[in-house]
């Protein structure tokens, strides 16, 4: 390949394998702001991934596939609240159990759709074709970058979209500015009038709503090649870690998805930038691959330690109340 | 009409024994029916499961070995965190701390195992690995004792980085590597079980029974003493209760924080070192998950040493049975298992709210 190609392709392979994590990240954020820590972002995808991935090919059809995947990881965020809110259950626990239950649920469905034929998602044209890149007319044309940012499929463009729209309803909205005071304090959200649980219960089940498109986007890259590993493969558990690299921002979490999708798409394609660029890269051959996959973990260890010696002068995006459950007779 | 939610006053032992029982019938309940929608005879299924296919089974024997094998790591990772939930410090790092464990044991056994008595090896192996992964889990703890940073979070991260070194050990052929076969082309764990392992008591004519069993019930009965019957103990509850209330008495919080987060790593190396010493060969997959499951394991016994033991056990039927019924069912692998125990963990937790709390009508005027 042509070194200009070599560039070209591996920005393109940033968005592409990484979106997901900004659905998972988004998610969470939106879970994370009602004051609830959830656990089972890996177990929600994985549900959303099945679910929306069957029934994307039964139907033919990648909307049927993404409603599909968002109401699976939707019903997962309900079980959460149902069991932390109502239920005053621990969020650790309800939510490590989410992501044993929801691989259960993943293999134990996949294998028995397996056993009766799986659906392959080179015979559904409208899954296929839907998925498939598309060019924003004349940015795509750009020499260099441009196909790798502005020639992509559908899923990565609504991520963009879900994560701006997210980020401004959080910003500039009352209700997201309710959803904030909550996350905070639920008992002064409370005393002021606001239904403290009601708005806990919508935003865990659209938050894991989003979790599950992010889960079926990672099938359909995966073009739905069912095997002994699950697609979202530890994607879920980065995005626990993305959530604190972007200080709870959905802004921030589009160009943290870029910075840890960078290391990542390193891991897999650095060799090949070694082989393009001899002279001034070619070290990049040398570094283990598992320094790669520690390193999101890594930056977001030294991020969450120097957020949390800052936190004390206020300017951390960590909601206040995060993990603790709300019981209102104890006000 | 109005409902109104309200803390219960501690209900009778057997009231609550009942609903838990109710919880897990119901979680077998809805697993039956799913059994029953794949065409499986769920009481046979169940059958096979719980009694791991031992009944009328030639080398049942084996089946117990593997089993307690599978059941000490656990046992002890699920005691040791307990100690530092019962302080509400939330490790979620037992994962990271059982493989640097793992890692040091292993390193120990194969750097020493040849020259040293194997009875030294084993006695360093299990210091070793206490160490190291007593001051893996502390690095959370100072955090969170200096900066109060959390420590959920962080102890999350830290599995993750742990992880990556042990598949970096793994992966990696190098000169420095001792963990690696030499001879093999491909990257495979040297294994050391010739010269170290943990020595066996035979019990009738096959049955072996580890030592670690027995000084795992040990270690059961201190935890259960330390947590009772001393002052540390009664430290770490008061702590657990309200870290406020135990500044106001005049407790170093601080230091017993870190003290028990020393001991409950250190407690996960430990049960790290007796896995590396019976299994005689590192592996990449080798906390089978122990450290997200002993946290379930922990809650579930309401942090109970002895309940710990139990539930252990028990879960420890479900994982390994599922593998066994998996034999004549090949249509149910073992990711039954875990929708089973997510479906029953939830009912518990269920049944844990109708227990601590009760539901009152509120009438109209009031």
């Amino acid at each position: 390949m042509d070194k200009l190609g070599v560039i070209t392709s591996f920005i393109h392979n940033i968005i592409v394998f990484n979106i997901p994590l900004l659905y998972g990240t988004v998610g969470e954020i939106v879970v994370e702001k009602s004051g609830s820590l959830n656990l089972g972002v890996e177990g929600t995808m994985a549900v959303g991934a099945i679910f929306g991935y069957i029934f994307g090919c039964y139907a033919n059809s990648l909307g049927v596939g993404i409603l599909v995947a968002f109401l699976a990881g939707a019903i997962f965020g309900l079980l959460f609240a149902a069991l932390t809110v109502s239920f005053q259950a621990n969020q650790n626990i309800t939510g490590l159990t989410l992501t044993t239950f929801g691989l259960g649920i993943y293999f134990f469905v996949g294998n028995s759709v397996k056993s009766t034929g799986w659906p392959v998602m080179a015979d559904y044209e409208n899954v296929k074709e839907g998925f498939a890149d598309i060019d924003i007319p004349l940015l795509s044309d750009i020499p260099l970058i441009g196909r790798g940012i502005f020639s992509h499929n559908l899923l990565v463009y609504l991520g963009i979209i879900i994560a701006v729209a997210v980020w401004w309803y959080l910003k500039h909205t009352s209700l997201g500015l309710r959803l904030r005071a909550i996350g905070e304090n639920p008992a002064a959200a409370d005393s002021v009038g606001i239904n403290v649980n009601r708005m806990k219960y919508i935003h865990i089940c659209l938050g894991c709503g989003i979790m599950g498109i992010g889960g079926y986007y990672m099938g359909l890259n995966m073009s739905g090649s069912f095997n002994s590993s699950c697609w979202i493969n530890g994607y879920g558990w980065i995005a626990v870690a993305l959530v604190i690299f972007a200080n709870w921002s959905p802004a921030v979490a589009i160009f943290g998805t870029f910075v840890f999708g960078f290391f990542n798409t390193l891991r897999v394609s650095g060799t090949s930038i070694a082989a393009a660029f001899p002279e001034t890269l070619g070290w990049l051959a040398d570094i283990p691959a598992q320094m790669y996959q520690a390193l999101p973990f890594i930056i977001t260890a030294v991020v969450l330690v120097v957020t949390s010696i800052r936190n004390k002068r206020g300017s951390s995006g960590l909601p206040a109340a995060l993990g603790l459950n709300y019981f209102r007779e104890d006000r | 009409m109005r409902f109104h939610v309200v803390k219960r006053d501690n209900w009778p032992l057997w009231k609550r024994a009942l609903a838990y029982l109710a919880a897990v019938v119901a979680a077998l309940v809805i697993g039956a029916v799913i059994l029953l929608a794949i065409g499986v005879d769920p009481l046979d299924y169940y059958y096979q499961l719980f009694t791991m296919g031992t009944v009328g089974n030639k080398i049942a024997y084996k089946t117990y070995m593997n089993y307690i094998k599978e059941f000490l790591p656990l046992a002890i990772t699920s005691v040791a965190l307990s100690l530092a939930f019962k302080m509400r410090f939330w490790n979620i790092g037992g994962e990271g701390q059982f493989i640097m464990g793992s890692i040091s044991a292993g390193y120990i056994a194969l750097k020493f195992g040849a020259s040293l008595p194997v009875w030294l090896t084993l006695v360093l192996m299990c210091v070793v690995a206490m160490l190291v992964a007593g001051i893996y889990g502390l690095i959370a703890g100072f955090l969170k004792v200096k900066f109060g940073t959390n420590e959920t979070l962080m102890t999350l991260m830290m599995n993750y980085i742990a992880l990556y070194v042990l598949y970096f050990i793994g992966e990696t052929k190098a000169d420095w590597n001792l963990f690696l076969q030499e001879t093999s082309s491909r990257p495979v764990f040297v294994n050391f079980s010739d010269t170290v392992a943990f020595p066996t008591i035979k019990i009738g004519a096959k049955f072996e029974l580890n030592i670690c069993f027995i000084l795992a019930l040990i270690i059961g009965i201190i935890i259960f003493i330390y947590l009772k019957h001393t002052k540390q103990g009664y430290e770490v509850s008061v702590i657990g209760d309200s870290a406020g209330t135990a500044k106001y008495a005049g407790m170093k919080v601080n230091r017993i924080v870190l003290r028990t987060v020393f001991l409950s790593a250190s407690l996960i190396g430990l049960a790290a070192a007796f896995k590396v010493g019976t299994a005689g060969v590192l592996s990449t997959a080798i906390t089978d998950d122990v450290g997200w499951t002993g946290i379930i394991v922990a809650w579930l016994a309401q942090l109970n040493t002895g309940m710990i033991f139990i539930v252990a056990a028990l879960i420890c039927v479900l994982q390994h049975g599922s593998t066994v019924a998996a034999a004549t069912y090949a249509q149910v692998d073992s990711s039954f298992a875990n929708m089973l125990q997510g479906i029953i963990l939830f009912l518990v937790l269920a049944a844990d709210f109708f227990i601590r709390f009760r539901i009152v009508r509120v009438k109209k005027g009031e």
